[in-house]
């Protein structure tokens, strides 16, 4: 999973905005529980992809709790499409020499 | 259970020097998390950890961050420099041998500090743009910021320097250079001030990641030697330009001190500070 968290952040967030528990959430149940990490460790990385303009947060209230939603930024689009690019080159060349 | 481990977490954070308003944010995050579902306190990670991934995200942030800013307030201040270096060719200096004894100080600082300046500046801009990844080693960012530190001081020293000698001479100075370099060093010292804010900020960060730090190879990416050696040759080469430039300037028996000068002094520099910013192990 290593050197791929950036890659993975982005995605989950794909289909719209999410809070950090949700972000978790959706990477452990698209990756059906592979991606098994201290779920702590994920919020430096999110606010990390945000210094760097790929993502953007605000403070909303959902059911009377204060939660920080996270949304992808046009740069971030822009960087997951193209991680999404080199990761399918990468990923066909290796099962075209595996299998 | 959550309020326990949200105590602890923020004295881990405090430990590795998180900055207060950080802090509450994540703090505040954390605690949502945790009371999504009864199995995140355990999934969550232990409080250590946790402080210990920030401070090791905002560490490598933050030294680049102070890296690059230094470099630019040091740009403005070496534009100063050079320029009033140069007018000072045309600005009609009384006699050094005339000059206070403050001057003659000034005038020392004003030679060897901008040169650890933007050597040490330098140096911690490559480390900067060499290292991309999103974590570093503690090891690593302490080099990174010890260059920008002494880069940032050794940069107020010059233009501090530079000031002083202005003010020493204004009586048999061109008033214009005078105006000038006092104008510049007003500008380019508070620079340098605001510089050190971010680099202070990244200094402050404890992170524990383990890794050695690179040396002076790493940063140029070739010519991997033994570190003295290569120090040497430097130095000589140095010093042979400055001898160089005197001899076709018609002085070489003045440039032959010069250059035997800079040579020691190139040498005493990396003997004085090439293990504290990382150029040798």
């Amino acid at each position: 999973m290593k050197g791929h968290v950036d890659l993975l952040l982005l995605s989950t967030l794909r289909a719209g905005p999410l809070h950090g528990y949700g972000v978790v959430e959706k990477l452990r149940g698209l990756s059906e529980g592979e991606f098994d990490l201290a779920e702590g460790t994920v919020y430096p990385a999110l606010y990390r992809l945000e210094a760097a303009g790929l993502l953007s947060s605000s403070w909303t209230k959902t059911a009377g709790r204060r939660r920080r939603v996270y949304v992808l930024t046009k740069r971030g689009r822009g960087e997951l499409a193209k991680g999404r690019d080199e990761w399918k080159t990468f990923a066909h060349a290796v099962e075209a020499v595996v299998t | 259970m959550i309020d326990r481990y949200l105590e602890a977490l923020d004295l881990e954070l405090i430990a590795v020097r998180i900055p207060r308003r950080l802090r509450r944010r994540i703090l505040a995050e954390s605690e949502d998390h945790l009371r999504s579902d009864d199995g995140a306190l355990d999934r969550f990670g232990a409080p250590a950890e946790v402080a210990n991934a920030f401070a090791a995200e905002l560490g490598a942030r933050a030294s680049r961050r102070a890296a690059g800013g230094a470099f630019v307030a040091l740009g403005v201040a070496g534009a100063v420099y050079a320029f009033s270096f140069v007018g000072a060719s045309f600005a009609g200096h009384p006699p050094p041998d005339t000059w206070p004894l403050l001057a003659q100080l000034a005038f020392v600082a004003v030679i060897v500090a901008p040169q650890v300046s933007f050597v040490a500046g330098s140096l911690a801009l490559v480390r900067a743009l060499r290292r991309r990844e999103p974590v570093l080693p503690s090891a690593e960012l302490t080099v990174i910021n010890r260059r920008t530190g002494i880069a940032l001081v050794f940069g107020l020293v010059t233009m501090v320097a530079l000031g002083m000698l202005a003010f020493e001479l204004r009586n048999g100075s061109a008033s214009w250079w005078v105006a000038f370099t006092l104008a510049g060093v007003a500008v380019a010292a508070p620079l340098l001030v605001l510089a050190a804010l971010p680099a202070a900020v990244a200094a402050r960060l404890r992170p524990r990641v383990a890794g050695a730090p690179g040396d002076l190879f790493d940063d140029l990416g070739f010519g991997r030697t033994d570190p003295w050696r290569f120090a040497r040759r430097v130095a000589i080469g140095l010093g042979l330009v400055v001898f160089l430039v005197a001899a076709v300037q018609g002085d070489p028996f003045d440039g032959a001190l010069n250059g035997t000068a800079e040579t020691l002094a190139c040498l005493a520099g990396f003997a004085a500070f090439g293990r504290y910013l990382g150029l040798r192990r």
